[in-house]
C-alpha cells in the first residue's frame, strides 16, 4: 500500500475513533460495558501529529469529503465506488492509475485499489 | 447472540495458550504479529499504530485479569478474534491495577456497522462475569477446553 494511502486510511480510523468517543449511542454503549473513554485529547494530539505528514492538497481533499461522509476514503472492491456503488471506468484499473489516489467521479470519494 | 455464534467466532490459528510479553506494547505487538503471519493482516505496524491510539483513549484492561484490545479500521476486512493467554500476567494498565491474564483482541472493519463488534464485545463481557467461566479461562490450555468454555452453560 502506498505511503499517501496508508496515512489516509490511519487518519480516518482515528476520525472514526474520535467521532465513536464522542457519539453518544456508541460512548453510552462502550462505557456500560465498562471501558473508560477519558484520554479523547490524547487522541486529538495523535490526529495533529498524523495530519503533518500528509501533503496539504490531499489532507485538504480528505477533510472536505470527511464533512460529509464518515467513509471519506475507501478500497475499490470489484468495479464499484463502495461509497455510493457507481460503477467506475474501466480507465480507472488501468496501469498508470493503479497506485494512484482517484476520486470517483460519482460521490467524489478518495479511492484506492487495495 | 447464542453461544455457537460466539464460538464461531473464534479459530484454532488464532490462540495463543502462552503469551510470552509481560507489558502492553509487547504483548500487543505478539498478538498482531501472529495475526500476520496467520495471513489475517498485512501491515503489522499499521495495527499496532490503532490499537495503540485505542488503549490511549482508555485502557480496554477492563480488570478482574482480563482485555479486550479492538478497533477498526479499513485495513481489517473481516471481523477477527484472537484469543491469548498468559499465564504470567501482563502489566495492561488494567482498571484494578492487577496483571491481565486473558486477552481477547478484537478487529473488525470500519467501512461495516459497529454493531457486530459491539455485540461480540457485550458477550464476552458477560462471559468474563462468570465466576466459573473466569476461572477456566484463567486456565485454559487448547482450543477444545476454550470452544466448551464459550459454548458451555455454566453460569
Amino acid at each position: 500500500m502506498k505511503e499517501e494511502h496508508r496515512l489516509l486510511i490511519a487518519l480516518q480510523d482515528l476520525d472514526i475513533m474520535i467521532k465513536e468517543a464522542k457519539d453518544q449511542y456508541t460512548s453510552k454503549e462502550l462505557k456500560s460495558l465498562g471501558f473508560k473513554l477519558n484520554g479523547l485529547e490524547e487522541l486529538q494530539n495523535a490526529r495533529k501529529k498524523l495530519i503533518k505528514k500528509i501533503p496539504p492538497d490531499i489532507l485538504q481533499r480528505y477533510e472536505r469529503l470527511a464533512k460529509h461522509y464518515t467513509m471519506a476514503i475507501l478500497p475499490v472492491t470489484g468495479d464499484l465506488c463502495l461509497g455510493c456503488f457507481g460503477k467506475l471506468p474501466t480507465s480507472f484499473f488501468s496501469a498508470t492509475s493503479r497506485d494512484k489516489l482517484q476520486t470517483c467521479e460519482n460521490c467524489g470519494r478518495l479511492l484506492y485499489i487495495p | 447472540m447464542d453461544s455457537s455464534k460466539l464460538v464461531s467466532f473464534f479459530e484454532e490459528d488464532l490462540c495463543i495458550f502462552h503469551l510470552r510479553s509481560r507489558k502492553k506494547k509487547s504483548a500487543i505487538s505478539e498478538m498482531v504479529r501472529h495475526l500476520a503471519r496467520h495471513g489475517r493482516i498485512s501491515d503489522e505496524q499499521f495495527i499496532i499504530e490503532m490499537l495503540k491510539n485505542r488503549e490511549s483513549l482508555g485502557s480496554t484492561g477492563l480488570g478482574k485479569g482480563v482485555a479486550f484490545p479492538h478497533g477498526r479500521s479499513l485495513a481489517i476486512r473481516k471481523l477477527t478474534v484472537l484469543f491469548a493467554r498468559s499465564s504470567s500476567g501482563v502489566e495492561f494498565n488494567a482498571l484494578d491495577r492487577k496483571p491481565t491474564k486473558i486477552l481477547f483482541l478484537i478487529l473488525a472493519p470500519s467501512d461495516k456497522g459497529a454493531e457486530t463488534y459491539l455485540a461480540l464485545l457485550s458477550e464476552l463481557i458477560s462471559l468474563i462475569q462468570k465466576p466459573t467461566k473466569l476461572k477456566k479461562l484463567y486456565r485454559v490450555k487448547d482450543f477444545k477446553s476454550l470452544r466448551e468454555i464459550l459454548g458451555g452453560n455454566e453460569k
